[in-house]
């Protein structure tokens, strides 16, 4: 039911296992279809981030519950360069192609609840959180 | 009563324990005081159960409970195994399973969460009297044991009313499923073709159901156009128009083409007032007319039919 | 483990696998942008079926992979996308603008053999 996994992120193998763990503990968790999906993706996202920025980081995963709704937890942190504008770093540049390529804003619209704690020079350190049903 | 096989959801996760014990400030002064008074109540358990079950009996309310032997006689073994662990001092996971099964017996057997915590209050004045009882001689030591009881009884009474709404809210789902089953329309295949007539209120989970039984459906029947009528829809508000627009663009990525067809005028003026480029849409004006769009297209496809190679070799 | 390609006529054909990872789609966008070359292909599948997760970088991969194409002669179509893959890539707003999509191989290969113009689209 519960009990944290951790995936340590070195390499674009490593964003593989990180949201297919994900997808497997969301599925025990009963989440149906596309949100197992939608998981995985902002996984995926967030654990990219972590290579492409930081080199090196993990992702924790983690089942919870709230007011008797099952949830996943994903903590995703890295000791990188942080991000200088977190703002500007959340803005939606998909569709138009401007995005920096973080991939956060869309991790974001994935999952229910989302955090995100940078600074430069002290990692960064982003939260998300969906629940059941 | 049927017996559900779903017991665990709404279960609190095993963090979840020592996080409300927190919440409680149960401090190791507390779990000794809870272990000096444990004799003393396992030793006259019944009578403070008597006082939980007495209430109960008195109200109408409680009927659920009390008139199926079986039920009952589990409620009381269990309420019994409750007392002694809660005695015994360890509130780990399985502790808290326990309560949270009390939870959904009762809410099973209908009972009311305000008459629960009356005879839960009769209960605790039970004991209560007696911790007190206990420590005749020294009143600011059996209040402190007292307190240290009723934060344990407070944790109990947390998870147990959580297991009562959570078995409640389940209830109230499910009642909506069946609901919303009646009244999903059925897709209708037609040679490639779906046709998807959508009638009645559209909330977002339904629009959401809608989406996933639609994409699947173009899976499972190779479907190259689908209609999607809007004529029994008589309101959609920004939530489910996005909706559409996302469905019709998800059925384009599996290679489906979507005409929109019913949408009245009211209810195109509400989405363009939403914001919703309605141009981003194929719509046509009745069933018919999409019907024969999509005949046409599928038509055209037919006559293209012959796989010979237009890619010279 | 490189994705096999497979030459069928004119169109070369790849599915690729579920643990997909960057360095293995990055791969796939290079040897297929120089089999298009060799062979003088005129289509290219890429058959995502089996594929569990489309995030922004194997979107960007694919439509950068079918421009790359493209500029050697073959159009790529995207064959395959499943109904909660389809669902998210909405959601997250990526669009595969510019690249074709089909159901699966069969309606694939059908759209690459007809001509440029398909009033459909």
């Amino acid at each position: 039911m519960t009990g944290g996994t951790r995936v340590t992120i070195d390499r674009d193998v490593d964003i593989v296992t990180a949201r297919q763990i994900g997808r497997q503990m969301a599925a025990e968790a009963g989440f149906s279809g596309s949100d197992l999906t939608m998981i995985a993706t902002a996984i995926s996202e967030v654990a990219r981030n972590i290579v492409e920025y930081a080199k090196r980081g993990e992702v924790r995963l983690e089942t919870a519950s709230k007011h008797g709704r099952k949830g996943l937890v994903v903590v995703a942190n890295d000791d990188g360069p942080g991000i200088p504008d977190i703002e500007q770093a959340m803005q939606d540049g998909f569709s138009t192609g401007r995005s920096l390529g973080l991939g956060l804003p869309g991790a974001r619209r994935l999952m229910d609840e989302f955090e995100i704690v940078s600074e430069p020079g002290k990692g960064t350190t982003i939260t998300m959180r969906k629940w059941c049903g | 009563m049927a017996e559900h096989s779903d017991a665990t959801i709404g279960l609190p996760a095993d963090d979840e324990v020592e996080r409300r014990l927190r919440y409680l400030n149960f401090t190791p002064e507390d779990h000794a005081r809870i272990r000096d008074v444990q004799g003393e109540i396992l030793g006259h358990l019944d009578e403070h159960l008597a006082a939980f079950f007495d209430h109960l009996s008195r109200f109408e309310e409680a009927q659920g409970l009390f008139r199926r032997g079986d039920v009952l006689d589990q409620a009381k073994r269990l309420k019994r195994e409750h007392l002694v662990a809660l005695f015994q001092g360890n509130y780990d996971p399985a502790y808290v399973e326990q309560r949270f099964r009390l939870g959904q017996l009762y809410s099973r057997a209908q009972l009311d969460v305000g008459l629960f915590m009356g005879a839960f209050h009769e209960l605790m004045a039970s004991i209560g009297a007696r911790i007190v009882g206990h420590f005749s001689g020294d009143p600011t030591a059996g209040f402190a044991h007292f307190v240290s009881f009723r934060k344990v009884a407070f944790f109990d009474l947390a998870v147990i009313v959580d297991a009562m709404m959570a078995d409640r809210e389940q209830t109230i789902r499910r009642q909506q499923e069946a609901i919303r089953e009646l009244s999903t329309p059925t897709l209708q295949v037609r040679d490639r073709l779906l046709i998807l007539p959508i009638i009645g209120l559209l909330d977002s989970y339904r629009a959401k159901q809608l989406t996933d039984g639609l994409l699947q459906a173009i899976r499972a029947h190779r479907a190259k156009v689908v209609v999607v009528d809007l004529t029994g829809v008589s309101t959609v508000d920004s939530k489910v128009a996005n909706h559409l627009i996302q469905t019709v663009e998800a059925a384009r990525l599996m290679g489906a083409s979507v005409i929109v067809t019913g949408l009245s005028a009211d209810v195109a003026q509400s989405l363009v007032t939403l914001g919703v480029d309605l141009s981003r849409l194929n719509t046509m004006g009745d069933l018919q007319g999409g019907i024969e769009e999509a005949e046409r297209i599928l038509g055209y496809a037919d006559r293209r039919g012959e796989r010979s190679a237009v890619l010279n070799d | 483990m490189p994705i096999p390609i497979l030459k069928q006529g004119n169109v070369l054909i790849a599915s690729v696998q579920a643990a997909l990872t960057d360095q293995e789609l990055l791969r796939l966008k290079d040897e297929l942008a120089d089999k298009v070359g060799r062979f003088r292909s005129r289509g290219v599948i890429i058959d995502v079926t089996s594929l569990d997760v489309m995030d922004s970088f194997a979107t960007r991969t694919l439509r950068s992979l079918a421009a790359a194409t493209r500029l050697r002669g073959a159009e790529t179509v995207i064959v395959g996308i499943q109904p909660d893959v389809a669902i998210t890539l909405v959601q997250l707003g990526l669009t595969l603008e510019g690249v074709a999509t089909a159901l699966d191989l069969e309606e694939g290969l059908d759209l690459l053999s007809r001509p440029a113009r398909d009033p459909r689209r």
